[in-house]
């Protein structure tokens, strides 16, 4: 892994205290913007204030432990990336459905229950990589990005509230996102490092300063109390099978956000990021589970990773893991100081849809490069582009998606997930007819090598192969089958074979004659001009250096070579 | 393959365009040497449209820099990147030849 050139502190960096702890509360405010969703469930539940301010309490508690067990720098646990949790619709629309049948105890029992079925999902992770290509996960990264953007509009907007957003609400998310953006483009240093905390603190003020923040907003604020060891009274589980279908659809929905954030810190720490790595995915998504259970034993809701603080982190180019020991830090503190978390949580709407477009513009385009780094057939055109009007529909049609039975409510909890469960399937649907290995013959007198590449790069766009690699392909074919009809095969057609896997394509290229020189000593400038041999041996020089391993073997007058390509 | 030629003053630019391989480097290595052998001719060649070059193709460029040694001639490849700079470096010849990023700092480096 090589830090790219773009991030100040990379993920096993160690950044100046002060940067780490800021770095931190910035992190902590963007996600403290989400903390309502265990509110919402207290409320439902007919929680009194004092349970009500526990449930709050303990929900930091386990972000804490959450950010903290992404950031392990090393075993099975944790994806090892500054990759916080947060609260999560996937698991509050089965949340709000168990409340009204079983109370807050069956939430809570049911949300370790889906915990534990994260956990087991994560150990077979691995075994479902063929059917989560790279450009699959670029488009749950995009679609990640048209999630949180999504909601962030409806923030500003104030959609599905009783007043629409006026002019002054409009006018403080444009200076708060207009603050974070300016800072992160025209400024170095501590401006930059902390833009978006900077614009939250400046949108708070002047929302204040224009009476968006009333008093009664700040009641709650008022009511509670400086410092409180938090209570378990509310503490309490059950089980229902007739509950499980949703949780167990939501445990299989959050992995996929889980997957794409981590995507995403991993290329974001990586300069030479090339795929997914599966080992930092399923420890993830196994943290996400281990998470989960923690928050049903400790009486709250359940979580996902956050990917506006990773886009927080890509934005100001921090994404050390002492930032996350300093979240976590944060949250275990805020946990025993209900004042400050309830101020967090009064944030107002206009700033906290800034903060989300803010972040959302960098994961969208990060989504974006991943799908592009691949080269796409009609097959991944269409699972990618048809998918995206499937999920996005969900976002500009919401009332046709309210009919769909409670049980499945988590498969259109959002685009995302919708989305990315139709990549899925027409993925596995497209598989149908890809073969892995492919030939063709070409015929020595009558060798043409446009066709030669546009036989590679049909495979490459039917395998999602990276671009820069069948470039490499295509010069080794034609330029060993232009030699070796030059100077050694002897009769009858040569015959190629390329076989692919995510990791490998080899190119194996047969025919009747000597076999092709590969010297690995370049021949010198006089060699090459004064014989067609010399020609010959730099060709089999540029051919050897531009595969990662050859081959050349001759058998029973027929010779075969062998080009790998690492992928 | 296409050649296309122009003057900028008594520079010649030759710009190629397609593939440099064995089937087409004979007549590009004409064109090359061709001009090169005139006693004191500047030239520079742009490969900002090149997409391919083989052994073949180095070969002819090699000839063409002995060629022009041998006449007293210059000249100055140009807009070379992506894979063929890639092919350029792996086989040595970026230290080989004279090359500038643009049309305009190749006439500018001959003058």
């Amino acid at each position: 892994m090589r830090k790219p050139v773009g991030i100040i502190y990379g993920v096993n960096d160690v950044p100046p205290v002060g940067v780490t702890l800021l770095s931190g509360l910035q992190h902590v405010g963007i996600i403290s913007i989400i903390l309502v969703f265990p509110l919402l469930v207290a409320r439902e539940a007919g929680l009194s204030r004092d349970r009500t301010l526990d449930v709050l309490s303990l929900s930091m508690l386990v972000l804490g432990i959450g950010t903290i067990l992404q950031a392990l720098p090393r075993g099975a646990v944790g994806a090892h990336f500054l990759c916080p949790p947060v609260f999560t619709a996937a698991y509050l629309s089965p949340s709000m459905l168990a409340v009204k049948t079983g109370g807050l105890s069956l939430v809570l029992g049911m949300t370790a229950f889906g915990g534990l079925v994260e956990v087991a999902l994560s150990r077979a992770l691995h075994r479902l990589r063929p059917y989560f290509p790279s450009e699959i996960s670029g488009f749950v990264v995009l679609m990640i990005g048209v999630a949180v953007g999504s909601l962030g509009l409806r923030n500003v907007l104030a959609l599905g509230t009783a007043e629409p957003a006026s002019g002054l609400h409009l006018t403080v998310a444009t200076i708060t996102v207009g603050t974070m953006v300016g800072l992160n483009v025209w400024t170095q240093g501590a401006p930059r490092l902390f833009c978006a905390l900077i614009g939250m603190g400046i949108g708070y003020v002047v929302a204040a300063g224009a009476g968006i923040v009333t008093a009664a907003d700040l009641a709650a604020v008022q009511a509670a109390p400086p410092l409180r060891v938090p209570g378990v009274a509310h503490l309490g589980w059950s089980f229902d099978v007739g509950s499980a279908i949703p949780f167990v659809v939501a445990a299989l929905a959050t992995p996929i956000r889980t997957m794409g954030d981590i995507t995403i810190c991993q290329k974001m720490n990586d300069a030479e990021w090339v795929r997914p790595n599966m080992r930092s995915l399923s420890g993830g998504v196994l943290a996400n589970g281990l998470t989960n259970i923690g928050a049903g034993v400790l009486g709250t809701v359940g979580v996902s990773t956050y990917t506006s603080s990773v886009g927080l982190s890509g934005a100001t180019r921090v994404t050390s893991r002492l930032v996350a020991y300093a979240i976590g830090g944060t949250f275990f503190l805020l946990a025993f100081l209900p004042k400050l978390s309830a101020f967090l949580v009064s944030m107002p709407r206009p700033v906290v849809g800034a903060a989300l477009l803010f972040s959302a513009t960098f994961i969208f385009v990060n989504g974006l490069q991943i799908i592009t780094s691949r080269m796409l057939d009609a097959r991944r055109v269409f699972a990618i582009g048809l998918s995206f009007m499937v999920g996005i529909a969900l976002d500009l049609y919401p009332a046709f998606f309210a009919g769909v039975p409670p049980a499945f409510q988590p498969l259109v909890s959002s685009s995302l997930v919708l989305g990315t469960l139709s990549a899925l399937l027409l993925n596995l649907l497209f598989r149908l007819g890809t073969r892995r290995t492919q030939r063709l013959l070409v015929d020595r007198e009558q060798s043409d090598p446009t066709k030669i590449e546009e036989f590679m790069e049909a495979q490459g766009a039917a395998w999602g192969a990276r671009r820069d690699v069948i470039d490499r392909a295509k010069f080794n074919l034609t330029q060993s089958v232009e030699t070796i009809v030059e100077g050694y095969a002897l009769q009858g057609a040569l015959e190629i074979e390329a076989s692919f896997d995510e990791f490998n394509l080899d190119l194996r290229v047969s025919y009747a004659g000597a076999p092709l020189e590969l010297p690995d000593r370049r021949p010198s400038n006089e060699e090459i001009i004064e014989s067609e041999e010399g020609q010959r041996r730099l060709a089999g020089f540029l051919l050897r250096r531009y595969a990662d391993r050859v081959q050349a073997t001759h058998k029973a007058g027929r010779s075969t070579i062998l080009f790998h390509f690492d992928h | 393959m296409d050649l296309r030629e122009d003057s900028v003053g008594d520079i010649t630019v030759l710009e190629v365009k397609g593939r440099i391989d064995s089937t087409t480097a004979p007549t590009f290595g004409e064109k090359l040497t061709g001009t090169l052998a005139t006693p004191d001719k500047r030239l520079v060649l742009d490969l900002r449209q090149l997409e391919y070059i083989s052994s073949a193709g180095f070969r002819v460029l090699l000839l063409a820099a002995k060629r022009a040694e041998e006449a007293g001639s210059r000249f100055v490849l140009c807009s070379i990147s992506g894979k063929v700079r890639q092919l350029f470096d792996l086989g040595g010849f970026l230290d080989l030849f004279s090359i500038s990023a643009s049309r305009e700092e190749g006439i500018a480096a001959l003058r």
